[in-house]
């Protein structure tokens, strides 16, 4: 009961060499200097394993296909091992009243002391009766388990936003983590993608299991270094929209020559995320890269903003508010020379590479 | 392309940049049309030369390389990290036919928060100003920031 990680790791017959490997490459996925590894593998070895309790609502299981599939070459066996996932309806061994025993067991045993991991969204509509989990609503076992935990993470946009179930007109009034009435007031660290790109997730988890603290997090809730920067500010097309040379239709030259996809309806210039830089499936690509522009998953409500092949067009589209650092709160108009000098420094502080940011996760 | 000095680069960027907004940008809803091409600083760093490129629809930072710059034989679309006091940075590398090679690292894009090219160009020398400052520029609080208790020189 009081296995610390580096316990239940060994155990599984992971190497004490592939167990710091693994150390060192959570702290650069997380953006940390290197000498950060130490602390991770000394915190892992020491600290008593802290339970998840990852719950699924009305989701479609994509968040657990990314997280399961993390890049790391270790993850398949220690992410799991590591994160102790007592309780995960999609991937555990138990079924039936001993799975929900489970759940039970974690909130009296941990009380205060677990983390809970939400998958999809609970629907309202209904007295909630579109999710029925072990007989009962999904959105009673949601505030059941939210009641004695430590923090809870909502995984995905169906949890951070509400998703496609929550698209209008939302017939089963699915409702993300933040907005379910009665819900206990714990921190909620949204996760937003459709899905989250796998090593976000388990940089997120180690994160809060190494240094018990909530990662910066910016003011909708998403961890600062993964969501500080838009597809657009670190696309490897960029120079081409900075030239002007657009792909005007599928196919074309433009298209065969790489150039950028804003005029097919890229939403890159609109969406916080990391798949420019960490991209997908290990780092080998992401969607740009293989032709197709970014249709925005991580964005609040992204199936109600248009086609995925319209054009973004007007200033509002732009979203000039969106990021969380912007001067002076919402839409801000930079009016006076004095206030864009600290514009131009905000977004020089944004462009640094996380690891070097100034307020960030390498502030211990 | 070999460049010589600050003078020949700012003319011809924004020489360049003010064609490609003329022939393919103009029509396009990302353009803000208070603004204009403006290229600023381009002195040495190293073997490259840094400055800013404030466009309507983008502003960037630049490097242009050096007889001796090492990413100059590299291709469009490659990352590259350079260093600089205020910290690190990940720039992108583009080509342009009248320009060569480049790199870039974006500071903002669209460009509506700015009303005018004043208020762009001051927030481009901010920038530059800060990257190249030895210690990292204070923090400004939203409570100073409103007080007007800071940049006390410039408004």
């Amino acid at each position: 009961m009081n296995e610390t990680f580096y316990d239940v790791m060994r155990r599984q017959g992971i190497t004490r060499r592939s167990f710091l490997k693994f150390c060192s490459l959570t702290a650069a996925s997380l953006g940390l200097s290197p000498a950060f590894a130490p602390k991770i593998a000394h915190a892992m070895e020491t600290k008593p394993r802290i339970p998840v309790l990852w719950l699924h609502g009305l989701e479609c299981t994509c968040c657990s296909e990314s997280f399961i599939r993390s890049g790391h070459p270790l993850a398949k066996d220690v992410i799991l091992s590591m994160l102790s996932l007592d309780y995960d309806d999609t991937i555990m061994a138990a079924a039936g009243h001993n799975a929900e025993a489970i759940v039970d067991e974690i909130v009296e045993k941990y009380k205060g002391n677990y983390i809970l991991a939400v998958e999809g969204n609970a629907p309202l509509g209904e007295d909630g009766m579109y999710c029925i989990i072990g007989g009962k609503p999904f959105v009673e076992q949601l505030k059941y388990a939210a009641e004695s935990c430590k923090a809870i993470i909502s995984w995905g946009s169906c949890a951070s936003w509400g998703c496609v179930q929550a698209a209008k007109p939302n017939p089963t009034r699915a409702t993300p983590t933040h907005k379910i009435p009665g819900l206990a007031d714990k921190p909620i660290i949204k996760v937003p993608g459709c899905p989250p790109i796998a090593e976000v997730m388990t940089a997120v988890v180690a994160y809060l299991l190494t240094f018990e603290k909530l990662p910066t997090l910016d003011r909708q809730g998403r961890p600062q270094m993964f969501y500080s920067q838009r597809i657009h500010d670190k696309c490897y097309r960029r120079p081409h929209f900075d030239a002007g040379q657009f792909v005007e239709h599928w196919d074309d030259e433009a298209a065969r020559q790489g150039h950028c996809l804003y005029k097919m309806g890229c939403k890159g210039p609109t969406t916080y995320n990391a798949c420019s830089t960490m991209r997908w499936n290990e780092g080998v690509s992401f969607p740009i890269q293989s032709g197709h522009g970014c249709i925005g998953c991580s964005e609040d409500g992204f199936w109600d903003k248009g086609g995925f092949y319209q054009r973004l067009t007007d200033i509002n589209d732009f979203g000039i508010e969106a990021n969380a650092d912007t001067v002076g709160g919402t839409a801000a108009t930079v009016v006076g020379v004095g206030i864009a000098a600290h514009a131009g420094l905000t977004a020089l502080n944004r462009s640094k590479k996380s690891g070097d940011k100034q307020t960030g996760a390498e502030q211990q | 392309m070999i460049w010589q000095n600050s003078e020949q680069i700012r003319h011809t960027l924004e020489t360049t940049f003010n064609e490609i907004l003329d022939k393919r940008m103009r029509e396009l809803p990302v353009v803000n049309f208070a603004l204009s091409v403006q290229a600023v600083g381009f002195s040495r760093f190293g073997e490259d030369w840094l400055g800013v490129l404030i466009t309507p629809w983008f502003m960037n930072l630049m490097l242009l390389p050096g007889a001796d710059s090492t990413w100059r034989e590299q291709q469009p679309g490659i990352k590259i990290d350079k260093h600089f006091p205020y910290g690190a940075f990940e720039f992108t590398l583009g080509r342009e036919a009248q320009i060569g090679i480049y790199a870039l690292c974006s500071l903002f894009s669209p460009m509506f928060q700015f009303e005018n090219q004043a208020a762009a160009l001051a927030a481009a020398e901010s920038a530059l100003q800060g990257l190249l400052a030895e210690t990292a520029p204070r923090a400004v609080s939203r409570r100073d920031l409103l007080r007007g208790a800071i940049g006390k020189g410039n408004r």
